[in-house]
């Protein structure tokens, strides 16, 4: 049972190769056009998103939920197939939906433009420079709709595991030739990818409940699941109306327990293992009622992912001191090993840091991620609005020097992919709170400042003498140290205001 | 006092002071370098223009510095475009200094004749200019409230493309490709109102966005980049031409850098509609209390005849309207902000109790 996704242009022939796939390997096969047909019928306007999407415009808040709805919906129904028996989907942005589950067999269908145009003109009756007018507005708006609902760049090659031509190969052997490919272990479902895969398709189903109850149907919640546990969370703005969610979710199929967060943004802890004790939390928690955010736990369980799949395999037979050892192809009965499988039962302190969290009311989900830093990245929902990242103690089965310099790179690369600011969990203080240490550089900048200051004002007439001062010497200087001494008293005196602002919690 | 430099009181300090606090609170609020508020309030206050606007580029200058770094650590500068657009903005800098330098000088040098000359034309790029930006603003609000949508439209960017005029230049940060020659262009307008009347910004962002396809965050991003080359340059050549009175720079930044944070915390907190609402009409207040001082400038040159004693009815009205116009913009932005403030810790007590639902029923 798994999922394969065919992510196809206009006339690329990516249809006919998903449906002759599906006839091989026994899978249903889904279109995006029945999908969206399904989600119109649900009652979400997938036509006028695709409007404000193809008119070059930004959505307004309704819209922009209902983006959410339609997501959540194509993404249940993915997750639903890949459940039940394996399926094969077809449509513009089907490897985009599930970026969490590494299982899912990626593959981009293209041919040459000229052929396109060709069949375009033949099946539409249109004239060749229509049909190739047609073809790039199409391809554009596949971009645009792409970067819209999952805020990426579907023609990155990264986010494919193959891409076939049908210029060099034909529909039916690129068929058989993925039937084969279909059948290697990295691709095959584990019980680790399954649990994603419910964890997924529960929260899609809880975002569907939200969105289809009239009483919240305009709420802009995002929904995370770990088992039977559902975190929501929502804008200040909608808080009244958020009321019922708990109340709706009871319907929802294996929901036990719902929390509920109101937050404007997201900071999200990045750690190995939790402590419910130390004195991040507390501090984590004074910034997230400050900035009115909710904290999401990312554990993140390093491994050496960062290599290629077939070096993990060559790395089979030398491997015997590795933390995680994984089989190779041949030996291993077409299944890869669980790497998460290692970790059950052992929540790394989550669900006590989880609790605490709850009773503050800033829960914000949680998620584990077993992987290298990109599967960190990738397991992230990048249209989630996250102000700050918090980079605690990971890599915790390296040495010391090892486990700083990985921490360091993990820290610019995840700056690097979401353009916010990280910091380690160290640093929070510094940065954000106030403690002794802020009150002496505030009370040093504010000397400065009031130098600075009651220099140029008890001196008011020998100093605006000076600026006017005639003679080319005086005039380079007075420019000299008029572009010297202004950004000194902005930097001094906007240093001051920003503590004194944090000071009263004005952030 | 040097010719050109104002007297300094108490009141007039404090004057300074709330003016920096205004624009401030507008330029946290707007992401705008709040100068259109602040020149034609020192203006009204008595500093002659030339200066006001020297002394106001200083103050953008040091104040770019801090929001650049800002907007650096969150990868919302493209250096590369700044640069660009920074070769021919240096040019257009240094015209504007030029044009105003000549036409402040047969009034009899600092503040002699009251530089009718230069006030009449910094009054008049600042109304033409601010009127055009004011009302493109409200076109897109009364829009984008009839169709739902709120976008700035593509149209330009599209046709541009299309021109492909060489050699075309990748932007990696703000992933566009634009003709060098369109950037140059851009970049010298923007520094001409730069220097001219402080407000570079209402042209670059705008530029950027709307001509080269630029999101908006990286367009807030680079141009405050840009500012802080422009300005370091505006302020060497009217330090240079003595045109900078650094007193006033200081009481700037006394009001502005603590009125920047409350502007800032009030767009996470303000919806966008009622952002680009409030804007709008602040400007298009700030154009009309300018408009008003123009007649003073035309009596002064003689273009236009009647009693001088009507000069302080006019300098009245555009003072109070301006003043009334950045206070009541300040007053709905800070009440937005202080209604935010203490109410999120109101609502935060109410969220704790009953959030969790244990057990559910499972169908």
């Amino acid at each position: 049972m798994q999922l394969i996704c065919i992510s196809r242009g206009t006339y690329a022939g990516g249809k006919e190769l998903a449906e002759k796939l599906a006839v091989k390997l026994g899978y249903a096969c889904l279109s995006r056009e029945e999908v969206t047909d399904a989600a119109a019928r649900a009652g979400i306007p997938v036509g006028r998103l695709e409007m404000s999407i193809v008119r070059h415009r930004p959505l307004n808040e309704q819209l922009a939920v209902d983006k959410e709805r339609f997501a959540a919906f194509i993404t249940a129904r993915l997750a639903e197939g890949a459940l039940e028996g394996g399926m094969v989907y077809h449509g513009r942005t089907g490897h985009l939906v599930l970026p969490t589950i590494d299982n899912v067999l990626r593959i981009r269908a293209i041919q040459d433009a000229e052929t396109r145009i060709n069949r375009t003109m033949v099946r539409l009756g249109l004239s060749r420079e229509k049909a190739r007018k047609y073809i790039n507005e199409v391809d554009e708006d596949r971009s645009r709709w792409a970067r819209m609902v999952y805020n990426v760049d579907c023609e990155d090659p990264s986010l494919y595991d193959m891409v076939v031509n049908f210029d060099h190969m034909s529909v039916d052997n690129t068929a058989v030739a993925l039937v084969s490919l279909a059948g290697l272990p990295e691709f095959q479902q584990t019980p680790a990818s399954r649990r994603e895969l419910k964890n997924l398709m529960c929260a899609a189903q809880c975002r569907l409940a939200i969105g289809d109850d009239p009483r919240t149907r305009h709420i802009d919640a995002k929904v995370k699941a770990e088992g039977s546990k559902i975190t929501v969370t929502y804008p200040p703005r909608h808080q009244s109306a958020a009321a019922p969610i708990p109340e709706i979710l009871t319907s929802v199929r294996d929901v036990s327990e719902v929390t509920c967060t109101m937050a404007a943004t997201n900071i999200l802890w990045v750690q190995e293992r939790y402590n419910a004790e130390g004195t991040t939390l507390p501090e984590l928690l004074e910034i997230a009622e400050k900035w009115n955010a909710a904290v999401t736990l990312v554990r993140l369980i390093a491994t050496d992912e960062a290599e290629p799949a077939t070096d993990k395999a060559a790395r089979k037979g030398e491997g015997a001191d590795d933390a995680f050892p994984l089989s190779s192809t041949e030996d291993d009965g077409g299944i890869l090993d669980d790497e998460e499988a290692e970790e059950a039962g052992d929540d790394g302190g989550m669900d006590a840091t989880m609790d605490l969290l709850i009773r503050h009311g800033r829960a914000g989900g949680r998620t584990t991620v077993t992987g290298s830093p990109q599967a960190l990245i990738r397991s992230l929902d990048r249209t989630l609005q996250v102000s700050l990242v918090v980079i605690g103690d990971v890599f915790l089965s390296r040495s010391d020097s090892l486990r700083k310099r990985q921490t360091r790179e993990l820290t610019a690369y995840v700056g690097e992919s979401l353009r916010v600011p990280v910091i380690a969990t160290e640093e929070l203080k510094a940065q954000y709170l106030f403690g002794a240490s802020q009150w002496l550089k505030l009370a040093g900048l504010l000397c400065m400042t009031g130098l600075m200051f009651g220099l140029v004002m008890t001196h008011q007439e020998q100093a605006t003498t000076f600026m006017m001062k005639e003679g080319l010497h005086h005039r380079v200087l007075s420019v000299v140290l008029l572009v010297l001494f202004v950004p000194t008293f902005a930097y001094f005196w906007g240093q001051s205001a920003s503590y004194l602002l944090r000071l009263v919690k004005f952030e | 006092m040097p010719p050109g430099f104002i007297d300094l009181d108490l009141l007039t300090a404090a004057q300074i002071v709330l003016l920096g606090f205004i624009g401030g609170v507008l330029s946290g609020f707007i992401g705008s370098g709040g100068a259109f508020f602040m020149t034609p309030g020192m203006m009204n206050l008595g500093v002659a223009g030339p200066f006001a606007v020297g002394t106001n580029i200083t103050h953008k200058f040091g104040k770019a510095i801090i929001g650049s770094k800002k907007h650096g650590e969150l990868g919302h500068v493209d250096k590369k475009l700044a640069i660009f657009m920074l070769l021919t903005a240096a040019i257009g800098i240094r015209l504007a200094v030029w044009i105003m330098g000549k036409l402040f000088e047969p009034a009899g040098g600092h503040g002699g004749g009251h530089g009718a000359g230069a006030n009449l034309y910094i009054s008049t790029v600042f109304v033409v200019v601010l009127a055009v930006v004011s009302a493109t603003m409200l076109r897109d609000i009364i829009r984008s409230s009839k169709t739902a949508d709120a976008k700035p439209s593509r149209k330009i960017v599209e046709l541009l493309t299309r021109l492909r005029l060489p050699p075309v230049i990748h932007f990696p940060v703000a992933d566009v490709r634009v003709s060098l020659w369109i950037v140059l262009i851009c970049g010298l307008a923007t520094g001409y109102l730069a220097g001219t009347i402080g407000v570079g910004g209402f042209i670059g962002v705008p530029a950027m966005i709307y001509i080269f396809g630029v999101p908006a965050q990286v367009a807030a991003g680079s141009e405050l980049f840009l500012a802080v080359f422009m300005g370091a340059f505006g302020a060497m050549n009217y330090g240079f031409e003595g045109l900078v009175d650094i007193r006033l720079v200081l009481l700037l930044y006394c009001g502005s850098l603590v009125g920047v944070h409350i502007g800032a915390y009030g767009t996470k907190v303000v919806k966008e509609v009622i952002i680009r609402l409030v804007t709008a009409c602040i400007i298009a207040l700030c154009v009309l209390s300018r408009a008003i001082a123009i007649p003073v400038y035309l009596r002064q040159l003689g273009y236009l005849q009647y009693n001088p004693a009507y000069d302080e009815y006019f300098n009245a009205a555009s003072k109070g309207l301006l003043y009334a116009s950045g206070i009541t913009g300040m007053f709905i932005i800070l009440f937005f902000v202080f209604k935010a403030y203490f109410q999120r810790r109101r609502v935060r007590a109410s969220v704790v109790t009953g959030v969790r639902k244990t057990p559910a029923t499972a169908s």
